[in-house]
């Protein structure tokens, strides 16, 4: 068995955890506002501390920004807070298919948003220096991503 | 070059005045009727002007209706205009005695009213427009008594708030509420903000290269 089958084992194994404690949890008893941070893989804590600070990748990603990436891959879930909306997103990811895909969502919002800003700063030149930082930031955080999939989901 | 100056600053207290005003509290009757009323501002609302909604709806059922809904929805619900949450790793925001923002505020004695204005901090985007807009009123006072050297040292600071502050956080933060307005009016007023933030830098930074600012730096050797 090499490491790719065993990745997938486990996201099959988190997958049937998730739908025993869906169940279980049927009369709603054991919801509770906290966040149960060890049923979720390393990568979701690495991405949240690494991408979704704004002062990190350079990139606001909103509620609303979350839920329109989520519906771009089909998933759907009610605004709600932040972090809770981004713990959902990712407990959509399944595979490392739908990991790719997720990628690929936060880089199309990278993009656009840089665009923008290389749209305001040849409009502005003297913010240019400010934009380019920005920018600097999400392509550092688009090769973070990438290291982020290698690391766990190949 | 002195009266062009002081027209100039007039023109920026205005845009200052208003954008702060749009973006701290939620529309009513008298702004609505200022904005629609002044073609010259209204010009800045171009989506607005041509929107169906705002002529066939009474104002009292356009503010009730939509605009505050949409306030609500930008600002107090779903996105986050307070710089903290932009500067903080944590994605926290500051609202106690350690926002860095207080400490720039007290220097310059501008108080923040958080009750009144009905923020969480100083470091709320119309707190920080508003800022601007006090700075640049002082500019044009200090212009209008011939005092170019404070004028000059002031234009100076509206520089460094606009670089350290606004300008790297607020145009994340209004990019998505042109995103995500309901309402043409906040689609437009986050367009305003960001040219205008935008705009007024690269006017600040023309000015500190300008005979202006050397002159001043000449007298006072």
């Amino acid at each position: 068995m090499d490491i790719k089958d065993l990745n997938e084992l486990r996201s099959e194994f988190e997958n049937l955890q998730k739908r025993e404690m869906q169940s279980d949890c049927a009369d709603g008893s054991c919801m509770t506002d906290e966040p149960s941070r060890e049923d979720y893989p390393d990568y979701l804590a690495a991405i949240f501390t690494e991408i979704m600070p704004p002062v990190k990748s350079g990139i606001y990603f909103s509620r609303w920004d979350l839920k329109k990436m989520a519906g771009e891959v089909d998933e759907s879930f009610a605004l709600d807070v932040r972090e809770r909306m981004f713990q959902k997103f990712m407990q959509w990811v399944g595979t490392p298919e739908d990991m790719q895909q997720v990628i690929e969502q936060f880089n199309n919002n990278m993009n656009a948003k840089c665009d923008q800003y290389r749209e305001y700063s040849k409009k502005y030149p003297s913010t240019k220096e400010i934009f380019d930082k920005k920018i600097e930031k999400a392509e550092s955080s688009k090769k973070y991503l990438d290291k982020v999939y290698t690391e766990f989901f190949t | 070059m002195q009266e062009e100056l002081i027209t100039e600053q007039v023109a920026r207290i205005n845009i200052y005045a208003l954008i702060s005003r749009l973006l701290m509290t939620e529309v009513d009757e008298s702004l609505l009727k200022l904005i629609t009323e002044d073609e010259n501002i209204m010009s800045f609302f171009p989506n607005f002007k041509k929107w169906e909604k705002r002529t066939k709806m009474s104002p009292t059922d356009l503010i009730d209706k939509e605009l505050n809904v949409d306030f609500t929805n930008l600002f107090l619900l779903h996105l986050i205009p307070y710089e903290s949450f932009y500067t903080r790793e944590d994605q926290k925001m500051e609202t106690g005695g350690d926002n860095p923002l207080q400490a720039i505020y007290s220097a310059f004695d501008f108080e923040v009213e958080l009750d009144v204005a009905r923020v969480m901090s100083g470091d709320h985007i119309g707190v920080e427009l508003e800022f601007m807009y006090k700075l640049v009123e002082a500019q044009s006072k200090a212009l209008e008594a011939g005092d170019n050297e404070t004028a000059a040292d002031i234009a100076g600071i509206q520089y460094n708030f606009l670089k350290d502050h606004l300008l790297e956080w607020a145009p994340m933060f209004l990019l998505n509420v042109k995103l995500e307005a309901g309402t043409a009016l906040y689609f437009d007023a986050a367009e305003l903000a960001l040219e205008f933030i935008m705009s007024d830098f690269e006017y600040l930074t023309q000015l500190q290269k300008s005979t202006f600012v050397k002159d001043v730096s000449e007298e006072s050797k």
